[in-house]
């Protein structure tokens, strides 16, 4: 709380020596008009739909491979580095290949979210795979556990931790791929706002939705997917 | 079951050249008889539980339960490992099942004979509790639920109450014998304490270290229940605290560079040479 009140005076102190830098207040307020707008709140849920639809896409592709390339040697042999080198790449170099593929549409982004964040989730559940801790695989031994029972009831579970760490960063990931989309692309959305009113050289706007951006990838991340990781590791016994 | 291990040599790879950890250990677990192996730690004891449960292979040498040879694991023999081991995505129940899932038994059996062993071990109030909710002693009642649910030939204990308080250890000891007692498995129960092994076993042996060799064997003829002030369990303890006090000593000359002089120790030691320790 202490820091969030710091930082606004430091905004006020820094919009107060150059006229030119929009204070909170101003920016605050654009951000207030612009929810009255409705083409604004339109463009805030369609950046909400393709988030949701390109993240599910992203666990599905992003566990499903992972848990192949941890249990399958040979497809790990084939594509392993492949999965790494996707996962090197951020997400706005993406778009220009989704926007040779897909065009200037909606399936573009959505495929660049796909690109830029399931690289991470497969490395994530890779590594989880791989990673038994030794003892709970000797108890598992014991008790008859083999063969694909062993991996589904045995491998999996203990691979859990790693696979949501994995998805808490495929959501930062996904996040900024999917407005690296709508910037490049002009499927409208906030990505595609920013662009619009970086054109018309409304900064008090750009700086509104450039926080509105910040706030919803700190605020899912804090309220869901940390909390997730924290309730995880305890129950794992990891914390 | 019986259980025979002969002539078991072990080693492992170790920096480059191998390390022979057991060497000709030879010793048998009649059909319900209840085994201890005492020694100093590091003397290879938890590998011949591995080597019996059949997650190791020995270098030379057989391992026969029920006069077939161990070539891997199976529930037919069950372990209790030192820190439980337990499943921590499972609940207290979800644990004491798994063995019964992976042996295939419908979910109505499996519920039944699971919450029948938690009462045995008297946990029948924490079923629904995750392991990092449970304490240390609770955990291991978990853990020998678990084992004993798959209704096992042969139960193997890797030093199961060592990281447990005096106390749960004896209530835990207590336990295990009533249990024992119901249903007769056969057990090699592994420990460094030697009140413990004397206190529970029908024959104790005692192993040295460095590599891994039985130095002797006890029988225990003690009627149980046991307890722990009777003349004859101490002379055993005695006897035991000499030969593994030499033991000691030899492991402490190994890792200090020193030697250092137990009182109970057979073999005399000038003064001028040696530390004084007392156990």
């Amino acid at each position: 709380m202490q820091a969030l009140a710091l930082l606004y005076l430091l905004w006020e102190a820094t919009a107060f020596a150059f006229p030119a830098w929009p204070s909170p207040r101003t920016v605050f307020g654009a951000l207030m008009d612009d929810f009255r707008q409705p083409v604004f709140r339109a463009a805030l849920a369609g950046s909400a739909w393709r988030m949701l639809v390109g993240y599910t896409l992203v666990i599905l592709v992003g566990i499903s491979g992972g848990l192949l390339l941890g249990r399958v040697p040979l497809i790990d042999q084939i594509i392993g580095s492949f999965a790494v080198a996707i996962h090197a790449i951020p997400g706005a170099a993406w778009v220009p290949l989704s926007i040779i593929w897909f065009g200037m549409t909606e399936r573009a982004v959505i495929f660049t979210i796909l690109l830029g964040a399931s690289g991470i989730v497969m490395v994530s559940t890779d590594t989880g795979i791989r990673e038994v801790p030794p003892l709970v695989a000797r108890a598992a031994r014991t008790l008859g556990a083999r063969g694909t029972k062993y991996f589904w009831f045995v491998v999996v579970p203990s691979a859990i931790p790693k696979i949501v760490d994995g998805l808490r960063l495929a959501w930062a990931f996904g996040w900024r791929a999917l407005m690296a989309g709508e910037l490049l692309t002009s499927v409208s959305g906030l990505g595609q706002l920013l662009s619009q009113v970086a054109k018309a050289g409304q900064l008090d706007q750009l700086l509104a939705i450039m926080l509105l951006i910040a706030s919803i990838g700190i605020a899912v991340d804090g309220l869901v997917f940390k909390r997730l990781e924290h309730a995880v590791r305890v129950r794992w016994g990891l914390a | 079951m019986r259980v025979e291990l002969r002539h078991i040599f072990k080693s492992f790879p170790h920096n480059g050249s191998s390390l022979e950890v057991l060497h000709d250990i030879n010793l048998t677990v009649a059909e319900g008889e209840f085994v201890c192996l005492v020694g100093p730690s590091g003397c290879g004891k938890s590998t011949i539980i591995h080597l019996v449960a059949g997650l190791e292979r020995p270098t030379s040498g057989d391992i026969l339960v029920g006069g077939r040879p161990v070539t891997g694991p199976d529930p037919s023999r069950t372990v209790v490992f030192q820190d439980a081991a337990l499943f921590p995505w499972l609940n207290v129940l979800g644990n004491v099942e798994f063995g019964l899932r992976m042996a295939g038994l419908p979910p109505v059996r499996r519920r039944a004979r699971a919450l029948e062993y938690l009462k045995l071990v008297h946990l029948s109030r924490f079923t629904t509790a995750y392991p990092h909710q449970l304490s240390g002693g609770m955990k291991q009642r978990a853990a020998i639920a678990r084992a004993l649910a798959l209704q096992p030939e042969i139960l193997l204990l890797d030093e199961p109450f060592a990281a447990l308080d005096a106390q749960t250890r004896a209530v835990l000891q207590n336990e295990l014998m009533e249990i024992w007692e119901l249903a007769r498995p056969t057990i090699l129960f592994v420990t460094h304490n030697v009140r413990e092994a004397t206190g529970l076993a029908d024959r104790v042996y005692v192993i040295s270290s460095r590599p891994g060799q039985i130095r002797d064997v006890q029988a225990i003829h003690v009627p149980r229940p046991r307890h722990a002030e009777d003349a004859a369990l101490l002379a055993h303890q005695h006897k035991i605290l000499e030969l593994l006090g030499e033991e000691v000593e030899k492991v402490l000359q190994d890792e200090l560079g020193e030697r250092v002089h137990f009182p109970e120790a057979q073999h005399p030691v000038p003064p001028e040479q040696s530390r004084g320790m007392h156990s």
